[in-house]
């Protein structure tokens, strides 16, 4: 039984990553994003198939929303991942491609989250 | 018919069923044609072949039993065949139990106007696979063309927690129902419920009251010198009838002190008798609590588990029939010092919280509810209910060419209260909008969605309008145990662990052990799926198996070739798999054996005269150790082993539900007695432990990555911890992550994948196909001399795929032919 992710995966599946939230998000927040990244990955829509991580794009899918949400949800588990989420960034990060337009009303979470993980957009 | 929505729950109880509807802001509990909302799940078949269900069929359990049965839900999921003497006709458990629910589908239609094609059917939380896809299909058959499975603790929580306005803080969903036990620890914070953890026992429930009360009267009848046998058949009416008149006493003490037992003209064996005593409820209660003790000791374990202490809970909801006995909720609310929720229905609860969640779930019960409209057409995506005031709708053009009158280019939505609009939000490159709405708490909210075309002309856009009930959130559920793949060398590959959210999917790459030949009509190979907590597959359940047959292959498949196999779980746990071939595109899908397995009577007893040899060893071996623990878990065994036996005795009289409760309770032995043998492994595990501590810190240290050191340091923390706790299913967790970050980090030693090649190479006569192991051994020996690292690693790598696996771990891991 030594099939779980591999640990690269695991640390860019950090749920804050996946839902593109800041780990001193609430609780709500973290139901209304990732209801609505639900929602778009349900349509297939462009603007949520990736997501930011210390190392570089990633896709997104419905299954990864969910277990981040659940992963959120469970404060011990939160608590691990927000240490995680916080980690200074990798010696030479990936260079980060263009942050996807979000359209709409509502959070635009990843600017903060780059932010937090001292990178600066080009 | 109304235009309300209409959302209809079910509970598929194994004593009794309930239908209910809701409608967004109330739920209405469905009436039979007696007026009852409650509907014995009784079937009876009469020799004309007319089917009769609920209270009409139960008035002929006793006195026409070969025609008429009940708790057939406890054998869902087996291929055990019931009867019907009278019309010669043999029906599966999940057909009796479309019989239910066809009935029950009927009585909405009587009361609501509308014969529902989808609804939500509770499932008990620690059903397992077989039985799940059994309850599939008995909807199906019962004409649904749609259910989705709703585990019962989350909707008895659903419901209270609807219904109960304080909602905040940890509680108890206590479920003791006719045949299963489950609890639930749940938690609901900022209207969101989440299902913490539950726990239970599948064969636990009402009936084991009934049954000790038939043990009682059976030994007040060999007072008059009248010897009564459960596992008897000659006895088997007259057990039938007294088991009656125990269930009909206990339902009145929960009102009154004492009741009678009374059975005129009882036949036992050629001999009459008449049953004539009286039960007080201080006995009532004497009798009841074991089984009472047994359902608190299982809370215990859960609250445990999730580390809330004693005092922790705000509240305990209890449903189900039996727990309506003051006994029950006296000695939960006290042992667990918690009150219980008060003016809630322990009868129907689950089906109210059914009935809610189809609106969580957006499963409207009417056939075609929504007319079709000409115009724009958009798909949607929304939470049918949210505890979120302001949650988002997501929607994209289905077609985006077409004339430009007739396509939107922005759109808005507008609360049908004409109190809340959306800006006019135009779409983007996708043709998609994400809009949040402004909600009115605890209603249903209907929004209309209107569009403009580019000149700002009004666009028709189907669907016209949405509803979004403002309650609770449901997190997604939790899986009850952890499901993977059995290996060949007996080792699991997990899949899901225990507690991942539902639905969940998830693909790995296996490899074949053998070769199978095309057409080869005999060679399989098996890919065994099983569910349980432990590290080797034979301590698991299976519970599936999809199988590759030779003659379905299209070309002929070589040792050690990939597999990818995918398992997918809906929100009620019913599971597919699928598996690719991709060195030969072909797909299989068909999972066979979903079956509970068959429980013979002879070798359930050979099984326990196996195990009762264990456990003497075992308990030489602890008495020599002086472990406490061991030798009270082995005293448990022993116990259960007895009641193993009564149930093998039963069995042999001709209940088949006895035999499948034998079963589960000897899965549970072993499962117990494995953990003495892992309590007598401790020393050589701390000892394991404590070297992998030694090892691997060195090659963390020296080649591990930034983020792997740190890991390891996490790591290393949690595996002390589990030495402190003594908790060695916890350490054999953390030093199996130990190992790989250690295996990882030795991986970068220059010389790493020279050593594990040696290795390889050594073992290459036993190899499954030695031809292609030489050949790799050859190409792996010029790489080596090229110092191709890369190459290496890839012959090593495949040639690890060709090493044989023990054939008694073969065995053991269900005859896995993958690993």
């Amino acid at each position: 039984m030594s099939q779980k992710p591999d640990d690269f995966e695991a640390l860019a599946d950090n749920p804050f990553y996946v839902l593109g939230l800041r780990p001193d998000c609430s609780r709500i927040d973290i139901e209304r994003e990732g209801q609505k990244l639900l929602g778009m990955l349900g349509l297939k829509l462009k603007s949520a198939a990736t997501y930011m991580s210390p190392l570089g794009p990633r896709p997104r899918t419905e299954d990864k929303v969910r277990a981040a949400m659940a992963a959120l949800r469970d404060h011990e588990k939160r608590l691990a991942h927000e240490f995680w989420a916080s980690l200074p960034p990798p010696a030479a990060p990936p260079k980060p491609p263009p942050i996807p337009e979000t359209k709409g009303p509502g959070p635009a979470p990843f600017a903060g989250a780059f932010a937090a993980l001292g990178w600066r957009r080009s | 018919m109304t235009s309300a929505p209409l959302y209809v729950g079910i509970d598929l109880g194994t004593t009794n069923s309930t239908a209910a509807v809701f409608d967004g802001e109330k739920v209405t509990l469905v009436r039979n044609a007696q007026g009852s909302p409650i509907t014995p799940s009784v079937v009876r078949i009469d020799a004309r072949g007319n089917v009769t269900v609920g209270a009409r069929a139960r008035r002929f359990l006793d006195t026409d039993a070969d025609n008429t049965r009940s708790e057939f839900k406890r054998l869902m999921g087996t291929a055990q065949g019931i009867r019907f003497q009278g019309a010669g006709v043999e029906r599966r458990p999940e057909e009796l139990a479309a019989e239910v629910l066809r009935s029950l589908r009927a009585d909405v239609r009587d009361q609501i106007g509308v014969l529902p094609a989808r609804a939500v059917i509770s499932v008990p939380a620690l059903f397992e696979l077989p039985q799940t896809s059994a309850t599939s299909e008995a909807a199906r058959l019962a004409g649904f063309e749609r259910v989705e499975l709703l585990q019962e603790p989350i909707a008895s929580a659903l419901a209270a927690g609807w219904t109960v306005e304080d909602q905040g803080g940890a509680w108890l969903v206590y479920d003791l129902g006719g045949g299963t036990f489950d609890v639930s620890l749940l938690e609901t914070r900022d209207g969101l419920l989440r299902v913490v953890g539950h726990d239970g026992d599948n064969f636990l429930g009402g009936r084991d009251f009934d049954w000790a009360i038939v043990d009682w009267a059976i030994a007040q009848a060999a007072r008059d010198g009248v010897v009564i046998r459960r596992g008897d058949p000659a006895h088997a009416g007259a057990v039938r009838k007294i088991k009656l008149a125990a269930e009909e006493a206990k339902i009145e003490l929960s009102r009154v002190e004492s009741a009678s037992i009374t059975v005129p003209g009882l036949d036992v064996a050629g001999a009459g008798y008449d049953l004539d005593v009286t039960l007080d409820r201080e006995t009532l209660e004497r009798l009841c609590a074991p089984a009472i003790d047994r359902s608190i000791a299982v809370c215990r374990r859960l609250l445990q588990a999730h580390g809330v202490a004693d005092g922790g809970l705000t509240r305990v909801v209890l449903v189900g029939g039996p727990s309506v006995m003051p006994v029950v909720r006296r000695l939960v609310s006290q042992q667990l010092a918690v009150p219980p929720a008060e003016g809630l229905d322990p009868m129907t609860l689950v089906a109210q919280g059914a009935a809610i969640f189809a609106a969580t779930a957006g499963l409207e019960a009417r056939p075609s509810a929504i007319e079709a409209v000409r115009g724009a057409k958009v798909w949607l995506q929304y939470p049918a209910m949210s505890s979120d005031l302001t949650p988002h709708v997501v929607g994209r053009l289905v077609e985006r060419t077409g004339p430009v009158n007739s396509v939107p280019t922005e759109v808005q939505l507008g609360r049908a209260d004409g109190l809340w609009d959306s800006p006019w939000t135009p779409l983007d490159e996708e043709g998609a909008f994400v809009l949040p709405v402004s909600l009115v708490p605890r209603k249903p909210n209907v929004f209309r969605l209107t569009g403009k075309n580019i000149q700002g002309n009004a666009v028709t856009i189907d669907p016209p309008t949405l509803t979004i009930v403002q309650g609770l959130t449901i997190s997604d559920p939790p899986l009850s145990r952890t499901i993977g793949v059995a290996l060949a060398s007996n080792d699991v590959r997990v899949y899901f662990e225990r507690g991942a959210p539902l639905p969940a999917r998830r693909t790995f790459t296996l490899h074949t052990v053998d070769s199978v030949a095309r057409g080869a009509e005999k060679a399989v190979i098996k890919i065994p799926i099983v569910q349980g907590e432990y590290e080797q597959a034979h301590l698991c359940r299976l519970v599936g198996a999809l199988e590759i047959g030779g003659k379905e292959l299209k070309q002929t498949l070589a040792s050690g070739a990939e597999v990818e196999l995918t398992i997918e779980l809906d929100r009620g746990g019913r599971m597919s798999a699928r598996a690719l071939i991709p060195a030969i595109g072909q797909v299989f899908e068909h999972v066979a054996h979903l079956l509970v397995p068959e429980a013979d009577p002879e070798v359930l007893a050979s099984t326990v005269t196996a195990t009762r040899a264990r456990l003497g060893e075992l308990r030489t071996d602890a008495f020599r150790r002086q472990a406490r623990d061991s030798i009270e878990r082995l005293g448990k065994v022993e116990s259960a082993l007895d009641d193993v036996g009564r149930d093998i005795d039963a069995a042999r009289g001709g209940d088949t539900d006895a035999a499948q409760k034998a079963r589960r309770t000897l899965i549970e032995v072993d499962a117990q007695i494995e953990a003495v043998e892992l309590d007598r492994r401790w020393p050589e595990l701390d000892r394991e432990a404590r070297e992998a501590l030694i090892w691997t810190t060195g090659w963390v240290q020296d080649y591990g990555q930034p983020h792997e050191q740190t890991l390891y340091q996490e790591t290393a923390k949690a595996v002390d911890k589990a030495r402190q706790g003594r908790d060695p299913l916890e350490l054999q967790r953390q030093l199996r992550l130990l190992r790989r970050l250690g295996s990882s980090a030795y991986g970068r030693h220059p010389e790493a994948w020279k050593h594990r090649f040696e290795d390889a190479a050594a073992d290459v006569g036993n190899a499954t196909d030695v031809a292609r192991a030489q050949a790799l051994v050859k190409e792996g020996r010029e790489a080596l001399a090229k110092g191709d690292n890369e190459a290496l690693r890839r012959v090593t790598q495949k040639l690890w795929q060709l090493l044989p696996s023990a054939a008694e771990d073969r065995r053991k891991g269900h005859e896995s032919g993958v690993r």
